[in-house]
């Protein structure tokens, strides 16, 4: 009379799961989608059109997508490349922030006259220095004292935040504009910005594809990723081995702040031209994880990911002029995540349906037959 | 004596300490059954809107407050699901639930016929004592001024506190989190209850943000948590998961959220994102501190299997 | 329901209660990933008996006491009680029926009290925790069964000794009339054995039943009424203890193909040959950070096979990890050849010529989520052809793979497949592979062959021959006696962290030789052995 369901492990789903779940995963994310806008009142025919003009429909709308995905990428690297070490670093958000902080700072700082190549290398570098360092914050406790990593950089997180909010709001430092009434951060000057391709899609889109395509490589074809991979999948295995497990923490931390702070120096420099911590604190850091999830932490499955919740980001805007809110792009992202995930689980494992072992039945047999 | 600034910021820190303190009973309740869920930001605004309309509609305080309570509920049982049915990592799950109901709280307050951030706070969240109390010396407007959802909160403590020590079901709980295979075999439903103490914690979650747009803020505005729900996240381990601690906690860091203006009102100049960080870089040190020392880490007691799933024939 | 009760005569119960069967098993099937655990398992238990349950690692004990405990169920089979048919669908189902279980690994929260472990989960509780009650009450069965523990104290502060005094009464406080002890004395002292089989006779008078799993001859024959007997998963019989001898249990437990004879090969004399493998008085902590292994000395000279037997927990893994690198050493020194090796990292240890097939396979031995080609190069990654300058070389590794797969006859693989899908007796060929093609002068194996199927057994001893015969030395830890005395050329005894006894295949005296396994005897100076903790 009971059913039992439990879940056993597939050994290796087929091809046709493997494609057919994660697009049934994203329709049913629309689908869901779909009906909280039919409550708010809203047409979801009309939404996703909006979606589909704004994001992928001509030139203009396609380098929108990919403007927003380019930090998307270097964040879901940062994620997938410390997560692929069950190394959770969740502070992606804080490492961003100071990677900017030290970005514009160097771009304001150095003479405006510098050559443009040497002003963004300046940049890019300083930004993924500091990530670096600002991730080390929590790999060195990490790698001596085994310190809960999730704790510690979701804390510098927000020591980054605050920090950043001051440097514009709290005082005029040197990042702030003084000439102007509302705190607003200084112009960088035109040698460090970062040349566009078309529209405003800058070539942060080039370095961030060149991260992927790199650290793909480097953790398939080195030396150094395959001992990450095998810490990540078995530290005993990599004890065993003579690989050195501290050592590697830092540096996979060091390496995924450095990502994280060169989405922050590409963002100031290709983007927003100034130091500008509302538009910076939108949650890239913790989107570039949910990317890397839904990635499932491979490196080049994190373009097409990103690319995809860019092009829901993308259409923000034009949602709000069919009168709906752009928050609902983050609603979206978020579904398709869940449903995504979800999916994964059932890619992964099948659930068994079965009546509960036969002893019920028997049972009554049984003391039928005593009768 | 009692608009004196020392005064003043104790009874604000109780009242911006309140919602934090509700979220991070909550949170508390859920670590102890070894499910961590970083959502507490998403299921704060989550409740929060939530919360707000339902005293719009209403005008019934506790009808707004358990509303947003439910709120939190259904959007815990989402990382519920994920994390303990589907096995999905629970810090991408968390996270998800903050992208999630930031955008969905915000979307839900701006559109529609009549968006809340038009609406006025239509719900009465006064002082319950007599007068004659309240007005006594510093202790009147500390101790006997506040609105019953704050007394409420010291009898949840209470409660809880009690709850986690002296009861069987605490007991079991405790077990659940630390040890979830020999709860399994003392026979303890695990996936049980770490699902009912993910879903109080999500209750305790809502409560908090529908108390902090209807009492604290009076308002509901877009994103207005500012980090509430990731302060209780990290309360919940500067408390060490108990609950007397974290009404302490709460109502520290409840004064930090509220020192930049006493201070500037006292007319000392400390940048208030520098208080704003405080809690942060304490939780921070704490938790290296602690870690630097085994033994140490052992009393402090996070329980032992926070943050992983059990499955039983894991072999 | 009340119609089957009997009618309450005194005499007539007592009389009846020797000998009758309350618990029955049939036609048990269990399979793990298609693998058969249990196949077609006959089970019986009589009220007040001590039933052994015998049989080799993997013959299916665990799963069959699993079963019965309400954590696994049976694909088919049914399971009666006092006649009826039962469906144990949880621990708790299990209790309720009277069943208990101890684990070898305890199922105690170390976090709570001894008191707390014992209410928790009990349904019909009330609200409040009344932690005095429960003390009172234990106190009294723990007295009446000579069970002594402090209720109050935590679980982490107790002896292993005492845990298990604790899982014990867990059981009795709920009531457990059938009581299944899963090797209990693999993680006891000697004195602690003595103990518990005091308690297990006490509790077998107050009519509760024990079911003993042991794969000590010496415990099943000493402390049981029947004995049942279990063999790749099936039933290889059941007798009466008093009916019986070792070596016909022994026959039944390993199948009379594979008996072991003592001293089989003609000794061999290395006192000319070089020592590849040098160990002095070494001493390690344990995980619990105890003394694990206390002052160990031996050594290996090429073409040696020495073999180390022990009942495992007795400091045998500590003192591999200690050689292998993987675990510091608190004193004594470890030379590879003529090089000190005490302090070099496993890394260094494996170029200085060391071997190691750890017990662990799956989780040490290799990474169960990477491939087996990647597996097969889990040590020479870093080396030329496999890679240049930090760049790995996919074909380079995949003629390597290609290679050892062929040479070892690992069966099951293919390219690219997680070694975790694998069979036990192919990774261990997997491993085997990777570590006797690397240029090396010691071997060092643990339980190599544990879990494995006759012919996976054969093909690894071996190997474990050929390495002596290329004039390599082998350490070959065991806790399968009859494999330590077919392969080995000296046979050292491991009890307590200390070397206790060493034998040659002329001088070998397996009775002697087991109870200086079991502690029964201290061979070696005994002073400062039980001093230590």
């Amino acid at each position: 009379m009971s059913v039992r369901i439990s879940v056993e492990p597939r050994a290796r789903p087929a091809v046709a799961l493997r494609l057919g779940v994660p697009v049934a995963s994203l329709l049913a994310a629309a689908a869901v989608g779909g009906v909280v806008i039919l409550i708010s009142g809203n047409s979801a025919i009309e939404a996703y059109r909006t979606i589909l003009d704004s994001s992928i429909n001509g030139v203009r709308p396609i380098t929108r997508t990919l403007v927003l995905a380019t930090p998307l990428i270097l964040t879901g690297l940062a994620a997938a490349v410390a997560f692929r070490m069950k190394v959770w670093n969740i502070g992606a958000e804080g490492q961003l922030y100071m990677g900017a902080i030290v970005a514009s700072g160097l771009a304001l700082w150095l003479p405006a006259g510098l050559p443009k190549v040497l002003m963004l290398a300046a940049m890019v570098v300083g930004g993924a220095v500091m990530g670096a360092l600002w991730a080390g914050v929590a790999a060195v406790p990490k790698a001596y004292f085994n310190t809960n990593e999730v704790i510690t950089t979701l804390m510098l997180n927000f020591v980054a935040l605050y920090f950043m909010n001051y440097l514009i709001f709290g005082t005029v430092s040197f990042w702030r504009d003084p000439g102007r009434n509302y705190p607003q951060g200084k112009l960088i000057p035109d040698a460090a910005e970062l040349p566009v391709i078309s529209h405003r899609l800058h070539y942060g889109l080039v370095i961030a594809l060149a991260a992927a395509l790199v650290l793909w490589w480097s953790l398939r074809g080195t030396t150094w990723g395959f001992e990450l991979r095998t810490i990540g999948d078995s530290p005993s295995a990599s004890r065993y081995a003579g690989m050195s497990v501290s050592g590697k923490i830092v540096s996979v931390l060091a390496l995924s702040g450095a990502l994280a702070g060169m989405a922050g120096a590409i963002e100031v420099s290709g983007v927003l031209k100034t130091l500008d911590p509302r538009a910076l604190a939108t949650e890239m850091g913790f989107t570039g994880i949910v990317v890397a999830a839904v990635a499932r932490l491979n490196a080049l499955g994190v373009v097409p990911v990103a690319v995809l919740l860019g092009a829901v980001a993308a259409s923000g805007a034009k949602l709000q002029t069919i009168g709906l809110d752009a928050e609902i792009v983050f609603l979206l992202q978020g579904l398709i995540f869940l449903f995504v995930a979800s999916g994964e689980f059932f890619l992964s494992n099948r659930l068994v349906l079965s009546s509960r072992s036969a002893p019920e039945p028997q049972l009554a047999a049984t003391e039928a037959s005593h009768e | 004596m009692n608009d004196t600034v020392l005064v003043l910021s104790i009874v604000s820190a109780v009242v911006a300490g309140t919602p934090i303190l509700f979220a991070a009973l909550g949170e508390i309740l859920a670590e102890r059954s070894g499910v961590m869920n970083l959502g507490v930001e998403g299921m704060m605004l989550i409740g929060g809107v939530t919360g707000f309309w339902a005293g719009v509609q209403t005008g019934n305080l506790g009808i707004a407050l358990v509303a947003g309570g439910l709120a939190g509920v259904v959007f815990s049982a989402i990382h519920a699901l994920l994390a303990i049915s589907l096995r999905v990592n629970q810090i991408v799950s968390g996270l998800a639930l903050v992208i999630v109901g930031n955008g969905l709280s915000s979307f839900w307050g701006s559109t529609g016929d009549d968006p809340l951030i038009q609406s006025f706070n239509g719900v009465q969240v006064d002082p319950i004592l007599p007068e004659a109390l309240r007005d006594l010396p510093a202790v009147g407007p500390i101790l006997f001024g506040h609105d019953i959802v704050v007394y409420l909160s010291w009898l949840i403590v209470a409660a809880a506190g009690y709850f986690l020590y002296r009861t069987n079901a605490g007991l079991s709980l405790r077990a659940v989190g630390e040890d979830p295979a020999a709860a399994d075999a003392a026979g303890l439903s695990v996936t049980g209850i770490r699902y009912l103490f993910t879903l109080i914690g999500g209750f305790g979650a809502g409560v908090g943000g529908a108390y902090l747009a209807l009492a604290v803020l009076g308002t509901w505005q877009a994103g207005m948590t500012a980090g509430a729900g990731w302060i209780a996240v990290a309360l919940v381990i500067l408390a060490g998961w108990r609950p007397w601690l974290a009404l302490l906690a709460s109502y520290v860091f409840g004064a930090l959220r509220t020192l930049g203006f006493t201070l500037q009102i006292a007319g000392v100049d400390v940048p208030s994102d520098f208080l704003s960080m405080i809690p942060f870089v304490v939780t921070f040190l704490v938790v290296v501190i602690v870690s630097a020392n085994p033994e140490r880490a052992r009393r402090v007691g996070a329980p032992a299997s926070l943050g992983e799933p059990y499955s039983r024939e894991a072999r | 329901m009340t119609a089957g009760r009997p009618p309450p005569s005194i005499t007539v119960r007592a009389l009846a209660s020797v000998g009758e069967t309350i618990l029955e098993v049939r036609d048990l099937n269990k399979s793990f990933y298609g693998v058969a655990a249990n196949d077609r398992v006959n089970f019986d238990l009589r009220a007040g008996e001590v039933h052994g349950l015998l049989g080799e690692n993997g013959a299916g004990k665990s799963t069959l006491c699993s079963v019965l405990a309400g954590l696994y169920r049976p694909d088919s089979g049914e399971v009666r009680l006092d006649g009826q048919q039962v469906g144990l669908r949880s621990p708790h189902d299990a209790a309720e029926h009277g069943i208990g279980m101890v684990y070898q690994h305890f199922r105690l929260v170390p976090s709570l009290t001894v008191a707390e472990n014992l209410v928790l989960g009990l349904k019909d509780q009330g609200v409040r925790l009344t932690l005095r009650a429960v003390e009172t009450r234990v106190s009294q069965i723990a007295e009446e069964y000579g069970l002594s523990v402090h209720p109050s104290a935590y679980v982490w502060q107790l002896s292993v000794g005492e845990q298990q005094r604790v899982e014990i009464l867990k059981q009795l406080y709920r009531g457990a009339r059938i009581l299944i002890l899963d090797e209990p004395t693999a993680v006891l002292a000697p004195q602690e054995c003595d103990k518990l089989f005091e308690v297990v006779r006490h509790m077998a008078d107050q009519d509760h039943s024990v079911v003993l799993v042991s794969h000590k001859m010496e415990e099943i024959l000493g402390h049981t009424d029947r004995v049942t007997v279990l063999r790749g998963g099936r039933n290889a019989g059941t007798v009466d203890t008093a009916d019986t001898t070792a070596s016909q249990l022994a026959t039944m437990m390993i199948g009379a193909e594979h008996m072991p004879e003592a001293g089989r090969h003609t000794p061999r004399r290395f006192d000319d040959a070089e020592a590849v493998l040098t160990v002095s008085d070494l001493k390690v902590t344990g995980d619990r950070g105890t003394p694990a292994v206390n002052g160990a000395s031996l050594e290996v000279r090429r073409g040696q096979i020495v073999g180390i037997a022990g009942v495992a927990g007795n400091g045998q893994r500590e003192f591999q990890e200690a050689i292998a690198g993987l675990r510091t050493v608190t004193g004594g020194s470890v030379r590879l050849l003529d090089r000190d090796i005490t302090a070099a990292r496993p890394r260094r240890r494996s170029q200085a010529g060391l071997a190691y097939v750890p017990e662990d396979r799956l989780g040490t031995g290799l990474a169960s989520g990477l491939t087996i080609e990647e597996n097969l190069v889990l040590k020479s990654y870093r080396e030329r052809p496999h890679s240049r300058l930090g760049v790995l070389s996919s074909s380079a590794i995949a003629a390597t793979a290609r290679e050892l797969v062929e040479d070892f006859d690992v069966r099951g693989a293919r390219r690219g497949m997680a070694v975790s899908l694998m069979s036990g007796g192919n990774l261990q060929r997997a491993i085997l592979a990777r570590e006797l093609t690397r240029p090396h002068d010691v071997l060092l194996a643990a339980s190599p062959t544990r879990g494995l199927d006759v012919a996976a057994t054969a093909a690894v001893r071996g190997h474990i021959r050929a390495e002596s015969e290329a004039g390599r030395g082998v350490l070959l830890f065991s806790e399968d006696l009859a494999e330590i005395t077919e392969l080995s050329d000296s046979i050292l005894v491991m009890a307590r962290g200390r070397i206790v006894g060493s034998y040659t295949p002329d001088t070998l005296d397996i009775e002697e030789l087991g109870l200086l396994m079991t502690g029964a005897r201290d061979h070696a100076d005994s002073s400062g052995v039980a001093a230590g903790g």
